[in-house]
């Protein structure tokens, strides 16, 4: 046996080199056979890094750079109010603290990168707030925002409660900050780990940026795929759920949780009637994201131009970009049919809120089966293998 | 009758299941260690609270921390089975926790979990420690031939997995819509050496992939079996797998065909890949005394076995022919079959609970029961949707709900198709039952995909 094997080590070796051999050949035979294709028939290639550039160049980060903007001005607002608890400063506040709420609708689907990390959205738009864990915070001033269980007693929904819930009317809230400093002591907390974190992801984007650009493939961790799992997430959660389904009980048999609305006390105390605004820009993000829209109103690269050359490359029959479109406008006049105040709408006419669940439901149930599927996105991030 | 026994007396060198034996055993064992390695077990096993089963084996669930133990059971078995250390134990072992795996939870089935399944079953059966084996090297002997069938019958299920599958490209999506591998090859993004990524966006070459495949899957069994043309098959096999692994997440299942195709080749190249391999240890195995001149044993029960299991492979695809629809959309007898990357498939499932005494309704937050895994697998298959419909029927009956009615409100996208909705809103599925029924309450298609 024992010069057997060397000679067939030989016999082996020729083996592979023509294994070898062969696949060049075939890949050479392949690749000229492209190449003759590309000057008969060219078919424009979609390069998904440009959707990837456009949503971070004028989309995501500008998004970013307007919310921390206003959240700086919100911060400047509290200092003021806490230093002289009064009548106009209470007002700007107020002002603020909604310019504010507004430019956070058009960021809180980004949930990637250190957002993800930090669990950013959960920090500033949890709702309902805990009401009992903020006021022994208050009270106690031992608190840390950054453990999770303190996620409902911070945030924008936070800064609501703690402007608009601590006292049912303006002058009972202001009386409260002047009695107390602990009260001003606790809103301008909730303003320096919101700052913080806004701040840290900001700078994030300036060095993040170039990576999320660069990954460009289509796996399950590749940034497009992310980033649309974000969005859709954000829709089905973030908006459909948190801001109709659950207040109008659609997930609790009927049985409604008006207080459970986004910026509940400032409409319940009748500060200014602000869910239908907030659920409106929610909408426009959404949507402006889907079309590539900047804050600017400049359109560039997006999953509907994406969809719309897999259209056109014939990958499938209907075009789905004018049905989603169509969608989200049958979503915004739904919602325009709505009480200025979810609460009041809820209470009077929970139909007008079903409506609109069913146009939102439309357009996730379309995302859901139709984009993801002509993208080839899967839903999850598992890794799993397939068939 | 004269030629059947005839065929059953040849026989063949042992060397081409020692070799067989070895590369399944230390590929399965690799396979459950990546699995481990991967977190898989946790994530697809333990995490989960509730577990889809397969009709008949609803007995068979996770156990908790030990499914870690079955695992390690499974990897150890599957090594034994690679180094042939008390052979018929192992293969027996291996069988019964592999196959215990892959019941625990149909959310995972993969089609090459099904051949593995079965492949090692048909193994208990085949004497593949006769040669090359620890049991030989103990033994001090080893048995240089066995029965040309026990080699042949594993080619055969070879030709089955093959050529159904290509049986089931033969289909109106595949070869005239090119679906849907235009969608995969368009949207996924490959750079390959040479051809670039831009061939892949072309629509010819969704085509030629697609006939390509059919071809390959029809012929290459016959390109095999023939010894003029088994290195080109071979090449092929190579060639196409190691493509789809590039393309596709396929896991192992390539590797593992690489390794089966190995089988058609003959014992004596077989013998000399084995000394190849075990070249340092050649020496100790020259010890063994060879049986030459041994009857072969008949083991008129294993034949008589494997000769059901086969009658038992050859019908099963084709159960889906007893349901009246389409099969790629309702997915009666889709399984166990050999159809593979065949559908884009997504749905969207949500469940209304009415109380029918008071017409009071809540719908289901699905992420409540379900991992994401789940929810993408149950959102598109009729079956997790009528069993997942029972789980929560008895959830909410258990919290003291009585009278409760459950309906699916589902939408299913196939292969580029706009999304439709999939199950009659109307039908209380917790009036109907699981089992090989009919499935009428879900919507039709309306379309003919299937042509054979």
């Amino acid at each position: 046996m024992g010069d057997k094997p060397t000679v067939f080590y030989f016999r082996m070796m020729n083996y592979f080199k023509k294994i070898i051999y062969s696949i060049l050949v075939i890949f050479v035979i392949v690749s000229c056979s492209s190449d003759n294709e590309d000057e008969i028939d060219q078919v424009p290639q979609f390069d998904r890094s440009s959707i990837l550039k456009n949503y971070a160049d004028n989309i995501i980060i500008p998004r970013y750079n307007d919310f921390k903007a206003e959240l700086d001005n919100l911060e400047i607002a509290v200092n003021n109010f806490t230093q002289t608890p009064n009548s106009s400063n209470f007002d700007q506040l107020h002002d603020m603290w909604l310019v504010t709420y507004k430019k956070w609708q058009y960021v809180e689907m980004f949930n990637i990168g250190k957002a993800e990390e930090i669990m950013y959205f959960n920090t500033i738009n949890t709702y309902p707030i805990d009401e009992q864990r903020i006021k022994e915070n208050i009270s106690s001033q031992k608190f840390d925002l950054r453990n999770s269980n303190d996620w409902s007693c911070q945030g924008l929904s936070g800064v609501d409660y703690m402007l608009h819930g601590v006292g049912i009317s303006k002058e009972e809230v202001i009386q409260q900050y002047k009695d107390d400093s602990n009260y001003g002591n606790y809103l301008k907390n909730l303003l320096t780990i919101m700052t913080s974190n806004t701040a840290d992801i900001v700078q994030d984007w300036s060095t993040y940026k170039s990576t999320f650009i660069g990954s460009s493939g289509n796996s399950n961790t590749s940034s497009l795929n992310m980033l649309t799992n974000d969005f859709i997430y954000y829709f089905e959660k973030g908006l459909r759920t948190n801001k109709i389904a659950i207040p109008v009980g659609y997930f609790s048999g009927g049985n409604p949780f008006p207080e459970k609305t986004e910026a509940y006390y400032s409409s319940k105390n009748s500060f200014e009637n602000v869910s239908k605004v907030l659920a409106k820009e929610a909408l426009t993000a959404s949507e402006s994201l889907f079309i590539g829209k900047s804050s600017s109103g400049s359109v560039g690269a997006s999953l509907k131009t994406y969809l719309d050359y897999l259209h056109s490359a014939d990958v499938n029959k209907d075009n789905l970009s004018p049905i989603i479109v169509a969608n989200f406008q049958k979503a915004h006049q739904a919602l325009d049919d709505l009480n200025e105040n979810f609460i009041d709408q809820i209470n009077d006419d929970k139909s007008k809120m079903l409506n609109t669940f069913d146009k939102l439901q439309a357009l996730v149930v379309n995302m859901k089966t139709n984009m993801l599927s002509i993208l080839s996105i899967q839903v999850d991030y598992i890794d799993a293998d397939g068939d | 009758m004269e030629t059947i026994y005839s065929y059953l007396s040849k026989k063949q060198e042992s060397t081409s299941l020692a070799l067989f034996r070895l590369g399944f055993g230390l590929l399965m064992t690799y396979s459950i260690i990546r699995f481990w390695l991967k977190g898989w077990i946790q994530m697809m096993y333990i995490d989960p609270s509730f577990h889809f089963t397969f009709y008949g084996f609803e007995w068979v669930t996770p156990i908790g921390n030990y499914t870690y133990l079955l695992f390690l059971v499974c990897g150890l078995a599957a090594f034994f089975v690679a180094i042939g250390y008390r052979y018929y134990i192992s293969i027996i072992i291996f069988f019964l926790s592999f196959t215990y795996i892959e019941l625990m939870d149909k959310t995972t089935y993969l089609n090459h979990y099904y051949f593995v399944s079965i492949l090692s079953f048909l193994m208990i059966f085949l004497p593949c420690n006769s040669s090359y084996s620890i049991d030989s090297y103990l033994k001090k002997q080893s048995i240089k031939f066995c029965p040309r069938w026990c080699v042949d019958s594993i080619k055969l299920l070879l030709f089955i997995v093959y050529f159904y599958s290509g049986i089931a490209k033969i289909n109106n999506d595949w070869l005239f819509e090119a679906q849907p591998l235009k969608i995969w090859l368009t949207t996924g993004s490959y750079d390959f050496p040479l051809i670039g990524s831009n061939l892949m966006q072309q629509e010819w070459f969704h085509y030629f992939m697609s006939w390509g495949g059919m071809f390959y899957d029809l012929l290459i069994p016959f390109i095999l079996i023939y010894n003029r043309t088994r290195i080109l098959g071979f090449v092929l096999v190579i060639f196409f797998h190691l493509f789809t692994a590039l393309l596709f997440p396929i896991g192992m299942f390539p590797y593992i065909m690489i390794m089966s195709s190995l089988i058609f080749f003959s014992s004596k190249t077989h013998k000399k890949i084995l000394d190849f391999i075990l070249k340092p240890i050649a020496l100790r195995i020259n010890d063994i005394k060879q049986i030459e001149n041994i009857k072969i044993q008949k083991q008129p029960l294993g034949l008589f076995v494997v000769c059901i299991f086969f009658i038992i492979q050859f019908l099963f695809p084709f159960r889906y022919s007893l349901y009246p629809g389409e099969l790629f959309w309702n997915e009666q007898g889709y399984r166990f079959s050999w159809r593979v990357m065949l559908m884009e498939k997504r749905g969207y499932t949500t469940f209304k609970v009415v109380d029918s005494q008071n017409e009071n309704s809540f719908y289901v937050m699905n992420d409540d029961f379900l991992t994401e895994f789940q929810e993408r697998q149950m959102s598109f298959q009729p079956d997790f949707i009528l069993e997942y419909a029972h789980f929560l029927g008895k959830h909410y009956k258990s919290q003291g709900l009585k009278n409760i009615e459950i309906y699916a409100d589902s939408y299913v996208a196939l292969n580029g198709r706009i999304s439709k909705r999939f199950i009659d809103p109307d039908r209380d599925l917790l009036k109907e039952k699981r089992g090989f029924k009919n499935k009428d309450w879900i919507i039709p298609l309306n379309e003919k995909i299937n042509s054979l």
